[in-house]
């Protein structure tokens, strides 16, 4: 017959109620912050896959500086991650031709250099990397 | 008391002042502790029965908290209610030194004294008899030939009730109410809490898609280190163009030409030849609206600009 006070009860259940809305509160917390994760997670992906993919992509990058350097005068060397481009002298016409294509892409230029030797010629070194 | 096989069955009257030790008991409630009616109602069940009974006993009760209890008899329609309370009980049982841990039934005397004969003395001034199938309470000088209570051949009865030990603390029915919202809540909270536990798993899960469909390193400190790094080639390699596009885009006289580019580690260097010297500044500012950061030289017709990128 000896029976538990109802405000024992009541009070477990205040308690419980609590610890619930606590643990609802701390969900929602991580919720918020998967979220977040998530959002900052797939900004990254998308930037440092796009920038991968246009600075990294080694056979796309050789693929399409094999296209722009099928021309005559221009000295050119695969490395494993570069590639160097050299002439001792080159068409002004020739030099703007390539230049125009190889600043108009996206190729990683590490290093350029351009003298003019007369009014028509000129030499010409670069190396792009990737 | 007598002893009935497991426990022992008293007779709780508030006129006898008997105190008993820590064994278990059934109690038996003298009539002077409840009130009782027989009554004929046109309901089927106890239950219905038993929500008329607040407004059965209006009349008869004083102010104060009542239980009520109710049970069929053998004739149709026929019910014997009662009315008690829960407080005056504990508070006899609680004076007569009997713990609640030790009782094992409560019973009304009109259930379990139903089949004793003539009247029966249960303390020095009062005795029991049944008229009219109900038990009731009569002071001893009111019949002479009377018995005396002997419980030994009662056994006790399935009519039993649960006393409210706080019935007078809080209303039970309002604590019900109370109890059920509160079980209401916690039932929505643990199921939102099940929700947002099934979105963050499934936001971790379309987290690890993203690793695996961007082909990401395992942590993120490196895949931020790579971005950085990317990040720095690409904003170097804009600029770059930026300032190729500015340097191409000067407006030069006829005998200005460049003569010399170099670009090596973030900074480019530029020879303008047959530059007049009052034209320095002129390409210098012209450069300089483009937001580039410049150094100049100048020396014999030829203007000497190195622009960090």
């Amino acid at each position: 017959m000896n029976r538990i006070n109802p405000l024992y009860i009541a009070a477990l259940l205040v308690g419980v109620l609590a610890f619930s809305m606590f643990k609802l509160s701390s969900a929602k917390e991580e919720l918020g912050e998967a979220k977040r994760a998530y959002s900052k997670t797939e900004v990254i992906a998308t930037k440092l896959s796009s920038l991968k993919e246009v600075y990294s992509n080694k056979a796309k990058i050789k693929k399409s500086l094999k296209f722009i350097l099928n021309q005559k005068g221009v000295n050119h060397k695969f490395k494993s991650s570069s590639l160097s481009l050299s002439s001792d002298s080159l068409d002004v016409n020739a030099l703007n031709k390539l230049m125009g294509k190889l600043l108009n892409g996206s190729y990683n230029i590490q290093g350029l250099k351009i003298k003019k030797l007369d009014n028509e010629n000129v030499s010409f070194k670069m190396e792009i990397k990737w | 008391m007598i002893f009935n096989q497991k426990y022992k069955i008293l007779f709780l009257d508030p006129n006898t002042d008997e105190h008993y030790g820590d064994e278990k008991v059934g109690i038996i409630l003298s009539p002077s502790l409840y009130w009782v009616k027989k009554l004929k109602l046109p309901v089927k069940s106890v239950r219905e029965v038993k929500k008329l009974l607040p407004s059965i006993f209006e009349d008869t009760l004083t102010n104060g908290n009542y239980s009520y209890s109710a049970y069929k008899t053998s004739k149709e329609n026929e019910y014997i209610v009662f009315a008690y309370e829960d407080k005056t009980i504990l508070d006899l049982l609680a004076k007569q030194n009997i713990q609640m841990h030790n009782i094992v039934s409560i019973h009304f005397a009109q259930t379990e004294l139903s089949l004793i004969h003539g009247a029966m003395k249960i303390n020095d001034m009062q005795s029991v008899y049944i008229k009219d199938d109900i038990l009731v309470l009569v002071p001893c000088c009111w019949i002479e030939e009377k018995g005396t209570l002997v419980l030994d051949d009662v056994k006790l009865s399935n009519h039993k009730i649960h006393l409210q030990q706080f019935g007078h603390i809080v209303n039970i029915k309002s604590l019900y109410s109370i109890g059920a919202i509160l079980v209401l809540f916690i039932v929505l909270t643990m199921s939102e809490l099940f929700v947002t536990n099934s979105k963050i798993n499934h936001i971790q899960d379309l987290q690890s898609e993203l690793f695996s469909k961007y082909n990401l390193k395992s942590t993120m400190f490196q895949n931020k280190s790579m971005l950085k790094k990317y990040t720095s080639i690409h904003s170097k390699q804009t600029k770059l163009r930026e300032t190729f596009s500015a340097l191409l885009g000067l407006r030069l006289n006829a005998n200005e030409k460049i003569n010399f580019i170099t670009y090596k580690n973030k900074k480019l260097s530029v020879d303008f030849s047959g530059v007049g010297e009052a034209n320095t500044s002129q390409i210098i500012s012209a450069l300089k609206a483009k937001h580039l950061n410049l150094s100049s030289s100048y020396d014999k017709n030829i203007l000497h600009l190195e622009i960090k990128l």
